[in-house]
């Protein structure tokens, strides 16, 4: 048996050095007269810069006959603009080795890019160029259009996509935005024109309540001319998104099985309306989620996968939307073991509901948060996308500079009361994606809830009904 | 373009330490690659150098189970492994105050896990790989397409012939013995690179390093790569593998042999790929996408593989309907006139990819994966800061020369996916 030295004591983890400060520099703002906010943050490290436009463009805006329109917008803004087609578009955007991401969420429409510093300025013209003069041909938007359809095929037959848009269906009641996919469905993808497109973008790609995060080696001042050079004479603001409705969960407790027949394994969910971004209980229920399944060492891992091996793993999270969220525990399982797995999973729930987390779990929580905090603030693109964040979700700009501390003035108790208000085991609804005959015998005998079987297509023929 | 500076030391037990610092934030990036993967597995253990690497996680002599992930993520780290054909890496990005915390984890089961392993942690783990298998394989649409595309671009015999995940039965078969065997050929300093890049200082670093693991004793040079690793340039015609399946869409896919990761050509080949589906304004995406609208989507990948050949990879999803002969042909006349490939698409295609290393030398566990590969393929970490220099020094010609030689029928893998009923 090879020897360590004398000195060395291999039974216990070394003790830390000395902490070093973490300092994330302090974000630049400033607003255009027209009301686009500004922010920008100096990183030095490489020479990139990292920029995000987000517009106040999001899917929940959107009635649900018109559901998929800004995702469809997002996907033919590069389809061309007043002056270029699309094919020359993608040409200047690539010789300067860079690319425009657009991607639509619920709340926003962001463009972001990361470009060589020397190349700020041309791609600052061409986002500029995009957003404010694109011209929505025809066969663009339809190829779009047959993009997008052809996505809903793929996730008909794709097992984790089943079980998370059933979810979806589950819990949110059908006028509610949530209750759809963020990318519409058949019938609304089908309905959209170009001229449906333009007048989207007339109305709410506007600098009001949008903004532009730039980080790399600059600073405001110079920022701020670049950006006026491109956006200065912008103007308009985007008419404000109304409420949305209230989210009860059904009862009794839903369990639906989507039926794949076959399927060597299950996909499973558990999912429970949750709060919004500025929650006050946000940092409680990240510190308590962390422990039950937020975290590689959370109880469910520890219990499914390395105490069973039911599986590869098992996560849960909270997902914070400006209005509203959700709680969404997800895994997958092999088919024989589903119901076993399913009866450990509403044990730990129940266990943690009902005696909570120990001290020593707390700690160790807060102090796994706290400690990857700056490992995910590392690049000017990851920099950029949080700074977006925050606009997006109007919350101040020192919320990621408070982060660690605020984390870890968590208590046991405020962790396990934030998670009781907001997650009710007894009632939260249950979501399978497998092989129906294998698994409704062995769901009814866990006596969780009615258990209804669906079929894949009939989800789709629900959407047009 | 590229200035990583780094210092390369060895310990005398073989152990080889790439030093990188870089004290902008207070973390470090721990990078462990070993000399092993799915290539050095020999007939009726496919799998096993990856279900290997989940037993890397179920502790050692010091270490109990799960301890492993507790302490990284109390320490506020981040933490994983991953296997591939030539290698398998392990790697912890912590808080840098915690540098040795990773250093008595990744020692200990480097010089001490044997004595861990139990049949109880080997089932469970076994459990978790093929779960793992049936997750991202069996029960998803496509999921074996690289066991059917490396089945027609490499001969039975070939280290690349096979998957990195393995065949069922052989993961199912692997015993203790295998473990502790696997261990002690192959889990040895001198067959592995250590790399840490962040907020440290390279001589006290270094001592931390020759503490922790220069007792670790150095053992033998591995055994050579079973099978036979240069199958020749070429596939010797046109390979086809239809397959009616659960799908949404038909798919092509199509395999060539390339040069390997250590051949100058293989930058020519890995522009190639970049020419033809990196971006919007690549040939794939504008021609089939854009233009004739057959495609909804397009892909292209060198795979950086060592042995005698690796491989290019590219596919095509069309519509549904679609006919996959219609798919096939446009894919291969791209591919066949990349031939004629211009100046300006050659520049646009680097200048893509040097955009996207810069971007992961900016990452300090991305650059740490960098520079243990460098060091552990080529004997040379700083060989990365060429990188953007090899990519600028691919002519026209050179891509020209490659498509003439290496794109034709004469060197084909087609994998034909074709959904088994309308939806």
């Amino acid at each position: 048996m090879p020897r360590s030295s004398p000195a060395l004591d291999r039974s216990r983890p070394p003790e830390p050095g000395e902490i070093r400060p973490f300092h994330l520099p302090a974000v630049g703002e400033d607003r255009l007269p027209q009301g686009l906010e500004l922010r920008v943050l100096r990183e030095a490290r490489v020479p990139l810069v990292s920029g995000c436009l987000v517009l106040d463009a999001g899917e929940a805006s959107l009635d649900g006959d018109r559901a998929g329109l800004a995702v469809i917008t997002g996907d033919a803004l590069q389809g061309g603009t007043e002056v270029r087609s699309g094919a020359e578009l993608a040409l200047a955007l690539e010789q300067l080795g860079t690319s425009l991401n657009i991607s639509t969420g619920w709340d926003a429409t962001t463009l972001s890019f990361t470009c060589t510093a020397e190349r700020l300025e041309p791609t600052l013209a061409l986002l500029a160029e995009v957003v404010r003069r694109p011209s929505f041909p025809s066969d663009e938007v339809d190829r779009v259009r047959r993009q997008r359809l052809a996505a809903i095929r793929q996730r008909l037959m794709d097992p984790g996509s089943l079980a998370d848009d059933e979810a979806d269906r589950v819990l949110f009641p059908l006028d509610h935005p949530y209750h759809r996919p963020l990318a519409g469905t058949e019938t609304t993808i089908r309905r959209v024109t170009p001229d449906h497109a333009r007048e989207w973008v007339e109305a709410r790609y506007r600098p009001g309540r949008g903004g532009l995060v730039l980080v790399g080696d600059l600073d405001i001042v110079e920022a701020d001319r670049l950006v006026r050079r491109q956006f200065g004479d912008w103007e308009g603001t985007p008419e404000p998104r109304g409420e949305l409705p209230a989210v009860v969960p059904p009862r009794p407790r839903p369990v639906v099985v989507v039926h794949r027949p076959g399927a060597v394994q299950t996909e499973l969910r558990l999912v429970y309306p949750g709060p919004g971004r500025k929650h006050p209980d946000r940092l409680s229920l990240q510190v308590a989620n962390a422990i039950l399944g937020g975290a590689f060492t959370s109880r469910l891992n520890l219990n499914l996968r390395e105490r069973h091996g039911f599986t590869y793993g098992v996560r849960s999270n909270f997902t914070h939307r400006r209005r509203g969220g959700l709680f969404l525990l997800s895994t997958a399982v092999e088919t024989r073991v589903t119901a076993a797995a399913l009866r450990e999973t509403m044990g730990e729930l129940d266990r943690f509901v009902a005696e909570g987390p120990d001290d020593a779990e707390v700690a160790r929580a807060r102090d796994y948060l706290a400690g990857v905090f700056p490992l995910r603030m590392e690049t000017t693109g990851q920099l950029a996308a949080r700074i977006a964040e925050l606009l997006i979700h109007d919350l101040p700009m020192d919320e990621y500079h408070l982060y660690r501390d605020r984390i870890r003035e968590v208590t046991r108790e405020g962790a396990l009361q934030a998670f009781r208000a907001h997650v009710d085991p007894a009632s939260i609804p249950i979501v399978l994606c497998g092989d129906a005959e294998a698994l409704t015998g062995e769901l009814e005998a866990l006596d969780l809830g009615p258990v209804e079987v669906r079929l894949p297509t009939e989800l789709q023929d629900a959407e047009e009904a | 373009m590229l200035s990583t500076e780094a210092q390369v030391h060895t310990l005398a037990n073989g152990l080889t330490v790439v030093l990188a610092p870089d004290t902008l934030t207070p973390v470090v990036a721990v990078n462990l690659w070993y000399g092993v993967g799915s290539r050095n597995e020999r007939p009726g253990r496919t799998g096993f150098a990856h279900l290997f690497e989940h037993m890397m996680f179920q502790g050692s002599a010091h270490v109990p189970k799960n301890r492993h992930f507790e302490v990284v993520e109390q320490a506020g780290g981040s933490l994983n492994a991953s296997t591939w054909f030539d290698r398998t890496n392990y790697f912890e990005t912590l808080p840098s105050h915690h540098l040795e915390l990773a250093l008595w984890l990744e020692s200990d089961r480097m010089g001490w896990l044997p004595e861990a392993m139990d049949e109880e942690k080997l089932e469970n783990q076994r459990g978790v790989v093929l779960n793992e298998r049936m997750q991202r394989y069996e029960n998803q649409p496509y999921g074996d397409w690289d066991e059917r595309i490396q089945r027609l671009v490499f001969p039975p015999d070939h280290p690349y012939h096979h998957t990195v995940i393995g065949s069922v039965e052989d993961i199912s078969s692997a015993s203790l013995a295998d473990v502790e065997d696997f261990f002690r050929t192959y889990y040895v300093p001198g067959n592995a690179v250590l790399t840490l890049v962040g907020d440290l200082d390279p001589g006290r670093a270094l001592e931390a390093v020759e503490r922790w693991f220069g007792g670790i004793p150095g053992g033998d040079a591995p055994p050579a790569i079973p099978g036979h690793p240069d199958p020749g340039p070429h596939i010797g015609g046109t390979q086809r593998d239809r397959v009616e399946a659960d799908v949404p869409l038909p798919r092509i896919y199509l395999g060539a042999r390339i040069p390997p990761f250590s051949h100058e050509d293989f930058y020519a080949a890995d522009v190639a790929t970049s020419v033809l589906a990196d971006g919007r304004a690549s040939r794939l995406y504008q021609r089939l996408v854009r233009e004739e609208g057959v495609a909804k989507d397009v892909g292209a990948f060198a795979f950086p593989l060592l042995h005698g050949r690796s491989f290019l990879l590219a596919w095509v999803t069309g519509y549904p309907g679609a006919d996959p002969a219609v798919l096939e042909e446009g894919l291969v006349r791209e591919m066949e006139s990349m031939a004629d490939v211009s100046a300006d698409e050659v520049a646009r295609a680097v200048a893509l990819e040097e955009t996207r290393l810069i971007r992961q030398v900016e990452q300090l566990a991305s650059r740490a994966d960098l520079l243990s590969m460098h060091q552990l393929y080529f004997g040379d970490a700083l060989r990365l800061n060429g990188e953007v220099d090899r990519l600028r020094s691919v002519t026209p010609e050179a891509v020209r020369r490659f498509a003439a030689a290496d794109l034709g029928p004469q060197n084909r893998a087609i994998v034909t996916y074709v959904p088994r009923e309308e939806l």
